[in-house]
């Protein structure tokens, strides 16, 4: 009835994505909630940037710095012969950026709203700070990264703008779900599209109340 | 507090004044293809009528869509026949399609490594990476595109290469920002000022591809809200005076 392949590509794209920023956004969130640096009212505005920006200037900025005319595009392909722009990977490297503050604003949070007596606790203890990191501070903010999982998985499935814009709508490529619904409502299949529109908004509306349902459980257990 | 309501009347009173004045001038859906031919064109009717014209660009699919929807338009320039009919078909507009030019495909490249004088053999180079075209399914330059290459019988081999723009500007995207090395456009767009001049690009034979009626309709919208003023800018499209614009863009006239 309808072709898969644009919704499997969607969330391959998306659970990649959600992958590379668990582990890229973990190390900023640590430091921005917890360093006093001057320059991180900057390093924050970056991180948030992706957030206030349209997609179309993201989109736009990213055809042009992947493109083989510009140092970086030459870069890559000289070096690496790799082209980010109308491939997969490109989308990845572009849904890492696009992507990147439902991450870290998230687990920030779940750092900042730790109290700090539990880290001086553990350091009195004899214990080192990754072992204070990971054996104290991260099971007592589990919510947090949970939400940051979910929403950067979620947000990477409703991408469109910055796809348009480098994707080049190749099938099994670049072609995901988003865009199969523009086109097949460009060709004026309403009912195809409805179909691909209705299991998106399935699967977002499942992921996100899974996601309050046991975050307001965590919470009220905690109370208890 | 009393302030920033005053401040929120008065600017709804400023932007509602501004578009009950929209409703005196005309507006127009062209299709992406069209848009260097029309900004000449709006400028010859306006000063020959007096009345002035607004013009809307996007892919053929698009504007059909919004259409559909009620969009607010008055005339609406499409890139091809079959979306214009369906508009008709499903009572949108007054009469059956017209064509008012057709349209011609070329291969544009703006790498200076690449030269299309040869012929679309260049395709086949491995210094050409991606190739830009319309996507088939979505706009009518694409379906030109596919047509030739499957003509030619080279499809199969450069199908790897191939991208696709949602409508020819964003073609023209891939080819002026170099992500892809080499495409085919309309020709009105390697015609007109914007772009004349800019990188190398060849005609292709007519008897590899149909040349592309494009069609135009008047929206019951135009006769509504406009009635004869509407009807003026659509036979005006017919006129000599638009005629020789087109001409000048390079499409074809219908015989």
């Amino acid at each position: 009835m309808i072709d898969p392949e644009p919704l499997i590509l969607t969330f391959r794209l998306a659970l990649i994505t959600t992958m590379i920023l668990l582990v890229l956004a973990f190390p900023i969130a640590y430091w921005l909630a917890y360093s006093k640096f001057k320059v991180k009212a900057i390093a924050e505005t970056v991180v948030s940037m992706p957030l206030v920006l349209p997609p179309s200037v993201l989109g736009f900025y990213l055809l042009v710095a992947f493109s083989p005319s510009s140092w970086l595009g030459r870069f890559l392909e000289s070096n690496f012969d790799l082209r980010l722009v109308f491939s997969f990977t490109g989308l990845v490297v572009a849904s890492v950026i696009y992507s990147l503050p439902f991450m870290v604003h998230p687990i920030q949070a779940g750092f900042a709203s730790l109290e700090p007596e539990l880290k001086y606790a553990s350091y009195s203890l004899g214990k080192s700070r990754w072992t204070t990191l990971f054996r104290v501070l991260l099971p007592n903010m589990k919510s947090s990264l949970l939400t940051g999982v979910v929403l950067t998985f979620a947000h990477t499935i409703g991408e469109f703008g910055v796809v348009l814009m480098i994707g080049g709508n190749i099938p099994g490529e670049t072609k995901v779900a988003s865009m199969a619904i523009y086109d097949q409502v460009e060709m004026m299949h309403y009912d195809q599209a409805n179909i691909y529109a209705f299991i998106l908004f399935a699967i977002t509306f499942a992921i996100l109340l899974i996601v309050y349902m046991v975050n307001q459980r965590y919470f009220s257990s905690r109370t208890i | 507090m009393q302030k920033i309501i005053y401040f929120l009347l008065s600017s709804l009173i400023v932007f509602s004044a501004c578009s009950s004045n929209k409703q005196q001038t005309l507006t127009i859906a062209a299709a992406a293809n069209t848009q260097y031919a029309m900004g000449e064109i709006k400028t010859a009717f306006e000063t020959q009528f007096g009345q002035e014209i607004t013009l809307i660009f996007g892919s053929s699919g698009k504007l059909t869509a919004q259409i559909l929807e009620s969009a607010p338009y008055d005339v609406f320039i499409s890139a091809d026949l079959k979306y214009p009919q369906s508009i008709y078909d499903q009572g949108f507009a007054v009469g059956d399609p017209g064509v008012y030019a057709q349209g011609a495909l070329v291969l544009w490249t703006l790498n200076p490594n690449l030269t299309p004088d040869a012929g679309l053999e260049v395709l086949l180079s491995e210094k050409v990476k991606k190739i830009a075209m319309a996507n088939p399914q979505t706009a009518p330059y694409g379906v030109a595109t596919e047509e030739l290459l499957r003509n030619v019988g080279i499809y199969d081999q450069v199908a790897r290469k191939l991208v696709f723009g949602e409508s020819i500007s964003q073609t023209n995207q891939y080819l002026t920002t170099h992500a892809a090395e080499i495409g085919f456009t309309a020709k009105s767009v390697v015609l007109s000022k914007e772009l004349q001049g800019k990188g190398q690009w060849i005609d292709l034979d007519l008897n590899q591809y149909r040349a592309i009626d494009q069609g135009v309709v008047l929206l019951k919208k135009g006769v509504e809200r406009h009635g004869a003023l509407a009807k003026q800018f659509y036979e005006f499209l017919f006129s000599d005076t638009a005629r020789k614009i087109f001409e000048k863009y390079g499409y074809l006239m219908p015989k």
